[in-house]
Parts: structure tokens; sequence; C-alpha cells
């Protein structure tokens, strides 16, 4: 259904790939029309379709008339560099963004949770793409702490050792994944907060304040596990959302990944690079789901039990 | 787009000499001093805007293809500096170290180098002449290129470092096709792969070639890294080796590069350049090239393009639009003292260039005198009406261009004085070359790479041009024209092929098919220890295997030597 919709809507698209790729002076429409036979593109849009989807059942997503490669070995590059930049991200804002939602759920309205919370909306309301930049230029230009974009040095990495290769490789991830950290922690911090001041008035937490125990090992050791619920749940979507949204940081640091091949794949008209990456992030939909399934169970007994 | 410091008042003020002054120093290119000449080593780390799909020349269809295919591959002559395309004038060997006309003209004879070698070892033969030829000229190879050797009949191999070029017929420019339009690839590396599948094949990505560069590493939209060659029948190249480094943001392009991660950017816009002013490590370099941009009309109706356009199609209405843009002052406020004023439908840096051509002037008194008298008078709300029809019309632009958005709201703005009502309309490239190609639009900002020949016109503004294999997407007929550039194009005086091109361009522009906007500047952030040759307007790296870096100004990556990859 995915592909099929993606695939109906990319065709309806003006223009078409071998007329963007060959806008030139003195390319004769014979030559255009031999490259729209060469890639399959001269045969009706059903027929397109069908073969598509005749091949990726058997594993092969088409050819990447932008790369110039199989779409299979495009997303082979690209894919694991946008988990793996989604994935550190992931983590990374959980850890803040829960640590932020406790530290201001456990004084709600508080001085604290009102300078994190203004922090916060700061960070959730400005555009990713702006922020990235801003990064780019505080610690790659004026502090010039940190590569500019890549993912190793172009020209030294290989000529560094071990340790140095993988400092480099480090560096280049920094910026990058703070950026996408920063943007998704402040949502999960507001969802963290909000869950929080949700079980806080249960009578679990009396009961835990009557023995004896403070507010504060209340809130870390019962509130915290039983408000986190909602949060897991939240980690699953939130993978391809991230893998997807991942589009302008991997543009602005020149990451080559998976979401920055689409929408350049878009631009190009690249149908099956296109389909192929809408295709992926719908498996990771799926996979997300699952995860957050297994995650839920592990941490909540009653969904084990039963 | 984002400004990378705010200058003072103080450095503003002076920042126009300044920028003038760094342009101006680097237009010629910078020559090397003493001691140092002759040095060889060092890297330059190029930001390039996207990945390249092909390494095989036949077959390229971007900028960045172009570059590294003219640095792995050679042709049989390289065209000289002045980009003379009539016989074989200032043409310098390459593949071939000579060559002889036949008494008619109607074939030559190349002798190779006989020292010259394939990156893989394999000695560069005369049958490796032949094979491009064929390849180019193949309907299921598809080359872009294969309309500009239509002229070459064939090439025999007389023997290995001997190949004869067969002419159809005599023509100024058949030594400029063969040489300038024919790379050399090697047969024995691609002449087992069917032609109709060297789009897709990997050979096309090996880039084994006779260039003074080879190709060592490729990681797809990351990097690409070419080293000397060592070996190369011309000698190695001065600089070690050239990386390109994929930066596909211009902002994080610009940022690599004024962080001192990349050595080169060819696009910087002017805002960049003013913050180049007292850079002692880095400094712009303008360099020429064949671009320039119009506000062409659309001659035919979009709706049905056997029909003249209702507004469009009266001349004294194209003149009339054209009197009320004044196109000196959009130059300045888009380009400040960048700017290059066009005075045609032609690149200053062709040889037939002309800036002497009478224009049509800006006047918008005399365009509101003409849209009267052609019956276009102005309704309630100002807009111009004939028999019913409102002088409304879209202006098509990409919206990837800022410099022709910049230019639409000038124009809509400009024609609004004189009654005309512009709908902006701006559209991403594909669809905008979509609407181009069919002739679906009522004005556009179009932008044109031409190549250095006169014949490249005909492509662009003849008759001919106005068919599915021509670019001419005003669809403007003039029979005069055609002659003239066909003339043009068939003499063998260079000054007779000036004075033809020169009243084409007269006609054209008395004709108003469309308003000559400007030619883009085109500055590169260069690091100035890189000291560069002179830049060629086709293609500035041209020389880059003589660019070189002094000893003493090397930084890490310079002292890296040709040792191998780990």
């Amino acid at each position: 259904m995915v592909t099929t919709l993606t695939f109906v809507l990319v065709h309806l698209a003006p223009g078409d790939p071998i007329s963007v790729a060959l806008d030139r002076p003195g390319v004769t429409d014979a030559v255009r029309q031999q490259w729209r036979e060469s890639f399959g593109l001269d045969k009706p849009l059903g027929e397109q379709y069908v073969r598509w989807v005749a091949n990726a059942a058997r594993g092969e997503l088409g050819y990447s008339f932008s790369h110039r490669r199989p779409v299979r070995d495009v997303l082979a590059d690209t894919l694991p560099r946008t988990i793996l930049l989604a994935g550190l991200s992931l983590v990374l804002s959980f850890f803040i963004g829960i640590a932020v939602g406790v530290l201001q759920a456990e004084r709600p309205g508080g001085a604290r949770d009102r300078w994190l919370g203004r922090v916060l909306l700061l960070l959730y309301s400005v555009p990713d793409f702006w922020l990235a930049l801003i990064a780019l230029l505080a610690f790659a230009y004026w502090l010039p702490l940190l590569p500019a974009g890549g993912i190793v040095d172009p020209v030294m990495h290989d000529y560094l050792s071990a340790g140095g290769r993988i400092a480099d490789r480090l560096k280049h991830l920094v910026l990058p994944v703070l950026t996408l950290t920063l943007l998704s922690a402040a949502s999960i911090a507001r969802y963290q907060r909000s869950a929080l001041l949700d079980v806080l008035p249960s009578d679990w937490m009396r009961t835990a304040l009557a023995k004896g125990l403070s507010w504060r090992a209340a809130v870390r050791q019962h509130a915290v596990r039983n408000a986190l619920l909602p949060t897991i749940t939240l980690a699953g979507l939130w993978l391809p959302a991230l893998a997807a949204g991942a589009v302008f940081i991997e543009k602005v640091f020149s990451w080559p990944g998976m979401g920055l091949a689409t929408v350049n794949a878009i631009g190009a008209r690249d149908y099956p690079l296109v389909t192929a990456g809408v295709l992926a992030i719908s498996v990771l939909v799926v996979l997300g789901a699952l995860l957050a399934d297994i995650a839920v169970a592990l941490v909540d007994p009653r969904v084990r039990l039963s | 787009m984002i400004q990378l410091t705010r200058p003072s008042r103080a450095r503003l003020r002076w920042a126009p000499l300044a920028l003038a002054a760094t342009i101006v120093a680097g237009c010629k290119g910078s020559e090397p001093s003493g001691n140092a000449t002759g040095e060889v080593g060092g890297t330059i780390v190029v930001a390039m805007p996207g990945d390249v799909g092909t390494l095989l020349p036949g077959l390229v269809t971007s900028i960045g293809e172009r570059e590294l295919t003219d640095l792995l591959y050679d042709r049989l002559a390289e065209i000289g500096p002045d980009l003379n395309t009539l016989g074989d004038k200032g043409f310098t060997p390459r593949l071939a170290e000579r060559w002889e006309w036949a008494p008619d003209s109607m074939s030559i004879v190349f002798h190779l180098n006989p020292r010259a070698r394939w990156h893989d070892g394999e000695p560069v033969r005369a049958s490796d002449v032949r094979f491009s030829l064929n390849l180019i000229k193949d309907p299921a190879f598809g080359s872009p290129v294969a309309v500009y050797v239509s002229n070459i009949d064939s090439i025999s191999v007389r023997d290995s470092v001997t190949a004869v070029a067969w002419f159809r017929k005599h023509t100024p420019e058949e030594f400029y096709d063969l040489a300038y339009q024919v790379v050399i690839v090697p047969q024995h590396v691609l002449g087992n792969t069917p032609a109709a599948q060297l789009k897709t094949a990997d050979v096309a990505r090996r880039g084994i070639g006779s260039g003074r560069f080879r190709l060592v590493r490729w990681e797809a939209g990351q990097r690409l890294e070419i080293v000397a060659d060592t070996a190369n029948y011309r000698g190695r190249p001065k600089l070690d080796r050239v990386v390109f480094a994929v930066s596909p943001d211009f902002n994080s392009a610009v940022t690599r590069f004024f962080a001192g991660d990349a050595d080169l950017f060819d696009q910087l816009r002017p805002e960049n350049i003013a913050k180049l002013a007292g850079d002692t490590v880095r400094h712009a370099l303008r360099y020429p090239n064949l671009q320039y941009a119009t506000y062409a009309f659309n001659l035919v109706d979009p709706k049905q393009p056997t029909r003249p356009h209702p507004i469009f199609g009266e001349r004294e209405v194209r003149r009339a639009l054209t009197m009320a843009i004044d196109r000196h002052a959009m130059l300045r406020n888009v380009f400040d003292t960048l700017g290059v004023p066009l005075y045609g439908p032609f690149p200053g840096s062709i040889a037939v260039a002309d800036t002497t051509l009478p224009q049509i002037p800006y006047d918008t008194t005399a365009a509101r005198a003409l849209l009267d008298s052609a019956g276009w008078v102005a309704g309630p709300d100002g807009i111009r009406v004939k028999n019913g029809r409102r002088l409304s019309f879209g202006l098509l632009s990409p919206s990837s261009s800022a410099s022709r958005h910049q230019y639409a709201v000038l124009l809509q703005a400009a024609l609004k004085k004189v009654g005309a009502e512009v709908r902006l309309e701006e559209t991403d490239f594909a669809t905008f070359v979509a609407k181009q190609n069919t002739h679906a639009f009522d004005t556009e900002i179009s932008l044109f790479a031409t190549d250095p020949s006169v014949s490249g016109f005909k492509q662009t503004w003849s008759t001919a041009g106005i068919s599915k294999d021509g670019s001419n997407f005003t669809a403007y007929s003039n029979p005069a024209v055609d002659a003239l550039l066909d003339s043009a194009t068939a003499t063998f005086d260079p000054a007779r092929t000036r004075a033809y091109a020169r009243r084409a361009f007269e006609t054209i522009i008395e004709d108003a098919p469309a308003v000559w906007l400007y030619q883009p500047p085109t500055v590169m952030g260069l690091a100035r220890r890189i000291h560069t040759t002179n830049l060629r307007a086709d293609e500035y790296w041209a020389g880059m295997d003589e660019w070189w870096i002094p000893a003493d100004q090397r930084i890490a990556r310079d002292r890296i030597g040709l040792r191998p990859l780990p």
C-alpha cells in the first residue's frame, strides 16, 4: 500500500529523471528516448509498477538514475549511516529527556521546572536546520573544535593510527548527533514530565512517603518506573521519525545518509530510490513498534505476565 | 542563508574596495615565485556540491562528472585559453603529439605519443581513438555529445600509434569537433561491455584514463580521491592529490571552506566574498564562465503551441517590456559590484562576444507609449487590457536559484510600473525543466551554459532549435538569423565569423525574444597557499595539473606524499 501510493505520487509529479539529468543544449530527443529505454522508463506506468513489485519481492529494488547504482547498493551505504545517527541520538535523547523530565517533575512549578521548561520550549520551537547551522558555525567555525561535516576527515583519516581513526569518527559524529539529540530530547522531556505528574498523586506514592521515603527518593525509585511506559512506547515511534527527519541534519553536516539520498532523489525524480526510501522508513516504523512492545514488556511486569 | 559574521560599519565601508582588490588580484591566477618553481607535492580538498554518478566521459551529465573525467582522461589535443574553435589554432598536443591535415582537409592524421599509457599500464593505441568515436556515435550508448560528432565520418587505424579521422564535409570546426568533444577512453576496459549497458556497468565507475591524475578511491556520497600518475607520459602533475569532499548543502560547504576543511569551493556568493577581504589564509578568485541568464518570452501559446502567444507573439510588446526593465540597476541590486552585464545572447568569454552591439534602451516612457500604440491601454486597476485580455502573465523560475528568485521579484516590480501584472511561479527544478521543454510557460528566467563554439547558438536561437532536439524554449524563429548563424559556422575566416555572428545577435536583440539579464559571476574560494594557472572559461580546472603549493606553505595534509592507502 505504502509503495503503491509512493510510486503513484512520485510519478504524478511533473518532470522525469532523464529530462533533469540531460538538461543541456545539444542533447537530442533520440538520446533522451534511448536513456528512457535503458532504464525502462518508456514502458507504461502499470507495467513499470508490476515490474518494480516483482523485482522488489526478489530483493531487487531497481536502479537509481541519480546515483547510477543499484538502489540496493545505495541503501546498503546510506541506511546504516542514518541508523547510526538516529540510533545514537535516540539513546542519548531518551537518557537526557527522561532525566530532564524527572528534574522538572520533582518540583513542579518551581524555579528549576520553569527554567528548564523555557529552555525545552526554545529547543522544541527552533527549526532543526537552523539549530544545525548554528551548531556548525559555533563549533566548526567560530570555535573550531569539531569538523564541519562528513563522516571522517576526507584526507587524513586513513593515515591515522587505529585510535586516531576512532577519535576522528567520533569527532565527526558529535555535531550531528548532538543537534538531533537536543531537538528530540526536548519533546521527550515534556512527555516524561507530563507522565510523571500523572502518577505522582497515586496511592502508592502516598504509601511510599508514609513509609519514610524522601520525596526525591520516592519519585526516582517508584514514580519514574511507572511513568516510563508511555515514553518507551514513544521511543518505538521515534526511531523512524528520527531516521526520516534527520534529512536536514544530514544535509547541513554533509552526512550521506538515507534521508538525504531520498530527498535528493525526489528532486531528481529518481523513482526507484524514492520508493525504496519510503519502503525502508515503513520497515523502520514496524521495527520500531516491535521494539517498543518488547521494551514495555521488559519494564512492565503486567505486560510480561499477560 | 546565514552570514558568517556581522561586519562592522567601517569594514563594510571598505569591503567593496577590498573585495575588488581581492578578486582582481585573483583574476590572472598567481604566478610561481622564483625558487619554488617545479616543486611537487601537496593536497587540495575540493568541496563538491553533489556526488557524481559516472566516470565515463561520453555519459557525463553534471559539472562534477565533467571536472573529474577531464582530470582523469586526456583528449587528442587541448583547446587553447582563447577557446578558438576554428581550425587547430591554439590547440596543444595531448595524446596526439602531432597531426597532419590532408590537402583537402577531409581527413587529419593523428600521431599518438608512443609513451602514453592508461592508468592500468596498457599503452594507448590508435584503436582506442577509433573505439572512443564509435562509442559516442553508437545510438545504443546514448551519449549526450553525439550530436557534436555527426560530421566525423569515421576513424581508421593506420598503425598502433596513428589514427586517421575522416570527415563528411570540410567545416571550420571539424578539428574542434573531434579534439574537444571526443575524450579518448580505453577499449580494453570498456570494449567487452555492450554499449547499451555502459550506463549501468561498474566499468563506467573505474575511471581508468590517461590523464595526469588517476583515481584511487571513490566512496559514494562521501569523497573521491585522485592522485598524481607518476608514470604519465606528460610527467606527473605538481600536486600529489585532489580530494573531492561531497558537501550537499551550500552553507555547510561554505563553512567547510572557511573552517579550513576544504581548500576550494567554486560557488561563493557575494556575502561570502566580503568575508574574505582581510583573510590571510583564503582568498576569492573570480573565474570566467560560459553561462548567461535571460528573461525569456514564450513566443507560442502554452496551451496551443502551433499558435503565437496572445501577448508575446507581438514584437512591439516584447520590445516595450524590455524597455521597462532597468537591467543595470537590477544587476547592481542582485550582484553588487560582482555583476557582469549581458549584451546579447552570448557570454562574454566566447570568441564572437561583442559588447558594442546596440541595445534596446531602458525608457519607461517609451515603453508605455509603445504599449499604448499596440492597443494595450490601462484598465481601472492600472493593469493594461487589450480586447478584454489583461496584460497579465506568469514568470517561471526554479526555486533552487537565489539570484533568479531575486530577479523575479525585481522584474515583477519593474513591469508593474508600465501596467503589466506578473505572477511569480517558482517550481522545483524538475518541474521547471518539464515546463521549459514543453513551452508551458509565459515568461521564464533561464540560464544557459554554452560551449565555446558558434554552432552552439543554433540550438538555442535558430528555428531548428525549436524542435525537441534543441533548446530554443522561447520558440524564437527568424529566417534571417538562421541564415546568419549558418554562415557564421560555415565560413573559414574568423573575421567573417564574427561579422555574421554580430549581425545575427543584432537581429535577435532587435526582435527581443528575451531580455539579456546577466552573466552569473563565478567566484571560487581558494586557500592562498594554492597557486593556480590561468583559469579557462569552459573549465577552470583545465590546468589543475599545473597548480602548485610552495613547500614552505604546506600544511599537514600536503605532506602525506604519494604513499599508498593503508
